[in-house]
């Protein structure tokens, strides 16, 4: 059981700042995600925390000790690379013995090893096999092995899910969540795939543009956001967010008003431009202030999700129940449930105004 | 029906037809300078021939008869093995090494890689006199230089005796050739992918692991290739050698190539020289069988 921490940490590629002062404090056995868009510094960090690049400035430490200037091999973890880096020439057994072999493990045990990851990740009819041999979610599985078969402190995963069909997915998340559950080691897990994040994390941290934007456990970034990107990054469809002014008790949107509770925002809320967040799931059909037109119905099977112009010409998604009949062009009255309303700051990348926890009523994500 | 099964064969036989006309020049060169050459060989070593009148009888295996029982012939083979092994252990160490060394992040690489060529497509006539320039016991820069830093006391006589005479022409020979093995390899070692090696750092492997784990396997198909390559050219090797040394001193560094041409015009024996050719030809068969096999499986 390690803790990891990265302090002040800044990598920049020449001109290019891939990572502006990141701050992390890991505890030891927690499962972390590192979840945001596509560039946005996520590999960068794994292979700061790997010992593969090296940061511009800032410390690194594992297990409480600093590790900045330990290569790779010497910081005792696990890595699974975004593009599997399988050893070509070797066996997919011989790959996956391999770090046990360069620990000096002997061979007896290492097979057994082999024997027993290869059964967790159904690889056993591949054993033999070369990497070339092997489609991507076969090779994918390998790196895994190859990471799982050592005891280390750290097991750092890049993706290591994203090729894998559905139903192989949801097995290996379910498998995932069992191995840290019963090994209790620190898991750092980079994804760009919020159900991943929501379902595996003890703790997620999105990041945006090289920038740290919440690190917190998955209920509170689902319902209390720190900003407005972390509204709209998590949860499908995304929080619908409506830009309007704040005048005393009251949102006002275009010719609307919204009636607010005060008490749920911070006392430094003061009357003026800011953004009005909110769920899909927390709008109410048929009853409220706000009209609006119906403009698309998209039926999923278990829920419908409409696509509503409000009056003065924004767009908001609302999420209904499936049997649901809403035509398109019909007007709909509805309204906002109180208790789930965010307030951001106006501007690209708002903070959230309300106090720590409330917007939403708390759903527990993972049995911790 | 039917002439929708007899479609396809026709069709194909129109490609065949096709392939057999595309390829007819090649094959007419071939024959021309390759299979040509090698029936004229053939058919003079059953001949005795004086080289300047191209006259002689024939006197079926008696060539090769001399060539199974005379020594010249394989004591030629020992020795053009010792200079193919020699020349060739020391290119592949030599151009490897360098290219291991060209491929890292030093600051003048770039200079560096175009001045690695430099022997290579020197011609042989000009590196050769360069060479014997070096190392001529009267007057010699390397003679002198070894003088000055103490490793020998006398001038050494470097082509004109044994061993030292081997020990030149395959140093000269490693020097001239070495750079195709660093231009092989290092295209090679440019097309391995970087994670392979960070992942063998995570794993735990060190500079050596990694060279032995990582880099060598991905080289190996490349220098199999360059190693039966440049055996076939070393095994060949005619002008480096009639250059620097002529063959001697006597003839301890006359490799088989040498041998056909002393036989063929300074003993004016055609038909002779010919059957050792043929002989010379068998052997290089082996590489060139190995090579075919080899370059085979690969595709
Ligand atoms: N070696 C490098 N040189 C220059 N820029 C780099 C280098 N490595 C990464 N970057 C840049 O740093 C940024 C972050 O890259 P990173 O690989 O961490 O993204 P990521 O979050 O893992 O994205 P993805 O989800 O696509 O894998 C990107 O904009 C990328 O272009
Ligand atoms: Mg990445």
């Amino acid at each position: 059981m390690a803790n990891v921490t990265l302090s002040k940490v800044r990598k920049s590629f020449g001109a290019f700042t891939a990572l502006e002062e990141l701050n992390m404090e890991i505890a030891a056995g927690e499962f972390i995600a590192l979840l945001g868009p596509s560039g946005c510094g996520k590999s960068t960090t794994l292979r700061i925390l790997a010992g593969l690049e090296f940061p511009t400035s800032g410390e690194i430490s594992i297990d409480d000790r600093r590790v900045n200037d330990l290569p790779p091999g010497k910081r005792d973890i696990a890595m699974v690379f975004q593009s599997y880096a399988l050893y070509p020439h070797m066996t997919v057994a011989e790959n996956i013995a391999y770090p046990l072999k360069k620990h000096g493990v002997k061979r007896p045990e290492r097979e057994a090893a082999v024997r027993q990851a290869a059964e967790l990740l159904q690889l056993e009819p591949l054993l033999d096999r070369k990497p070339k041999q092997l489609s991507g979610g076969q090779q994918q599985r390998v790196a895994l092995g190859r990471a799982l078969v050592r005891d280390p402190k750290v097991f750092l995963l890049d993706e290591p899910l994203s090729n894998l069909d559905a139903k192989l997915r949801s097995y290996m998340r379910a498998e995932l969540i069992e191995l840290h559950r019963r090994l209790g080691k620190t898991m750092v897990y980079v994804t760009h795939d919020q159900l991943e994040a929501m379902t595996m994390a003890t703790r997620i941290a999105v990041m945006h543009g090289g920038r740290l934007q919440q690190f917190d456990t998955p209920e509170m970034v689902y319902n209390c956001p720190a900003n407005r990107f972390v509204a709209s990054f998590i949860g499908t469809p995304s929080m619908n967010q409506l830009e309007g002014r704040v005048e005393g008790g009251a949102f006002i949107l275009g010719p609307d008003r919204i009636a607010i509770d005060r008490t749920m925002f911070r006392d430094d809320l003061a009357d003026g431009p800011a953004v009005l967040g909110i769920r899909p799931e927390y709008i109410q059909i048929g009853r409220g202030p706000l009209q609006a037109t119906v403009r698309l119905a998209e039926n999923t099977g278990h829920e419908t999700i409409l696509t509503l112009e409000l009056s003065e010409g924004s767009r908001i998604t609302a999420r209904v129940e499936a049997g649901s009949r809403h035509k398109v062009g019909q007007v709909l009255s509805l309204g906002l449930q109180n208790d789930a309303v965010h307030l951001f700051e106006p501007g690209e990348n708002g903070a959230r105004l309300n106090k720590e926890q409330t917007g939403a009523a708390v759903i527990p994500m993972r049995a911790q | 029906m039917t002439a929708i099964a007899t479609d396809p064969p026709m069709l194909e036989r129109r490609y065949a037809r096709l392939g057999v006309v595309l390829i007819a020049p090649t094959i007419l060169v071939f024959s021309l300078v390759i299979v040509y050459p090698l029936l004229a060989a053939i058919y003079l070593s059953l001949f005795s021939i004086y080289t300047p009148t191209l006259q002689g009888e024939f006197v079926g295996l008696d060539n090769y008869a001399k060539l199974l029982t005379q020594k010249a012939f394989w004591s030629s083979l020992g020795t053009t093995l010792i200079w193919t092994v020699g020349t060739l252990s020391l290119q592949i160490l030599a151009g490897v090494g360098l290219a291991l060394l060209l491929h890292q992040n030093i600051w003048f690489r770039s200079l560096a890689r175009s001045l690695v060529l430099f022997p290579y497509f020197l011609s042989t006539v000009v590196a050769v006199l360069v060479w014997r320039w070096l190392f001529n016991d009267l007057y010699g820069a390397l003679n002198h230089g070894l003088m000055q830093l103490g490793v020998i006391d006398m001038p050494l006589d470097w082509l004109g005796s044994m061993p030292n005479a081997m020990i030149g022409v395959i140093l000269v020979g490693a020097w001239k050739y070495f750079p195709f093995v660093v231009i092989a390899v290092l295209a090679r070692l440019q097309t391995i992918p970087e994670h392979l090696y960070e992942a063998a750092r995570i794993d735990g492997a060190g500079p050596v692991s990694r060279f032995f784990d990582v880099t060598l396997p991905q080289l190996r198909s490349v220098l199999t290739v360059i190693i039966l390559l440049r055996a076939i050219w070393d095994f060949k090797e005619f002008d480096l050698l009639y250059l620097l040394t002529g063959g001697g001193p006597v003839t301890s560094t006359q490799t088989l190539s040498l041998l056909v041409y002393q036989e063929a015009f300074g003993l004016n024996r055609m038909g002779q020289a010919a059957a050792y050719s043929v002989g010379m030809m068998l052997v290089m068969l082996v590489f060139m069988i190995l090579y075919i096999r080899r370059t085979g499986r690969e595709s």
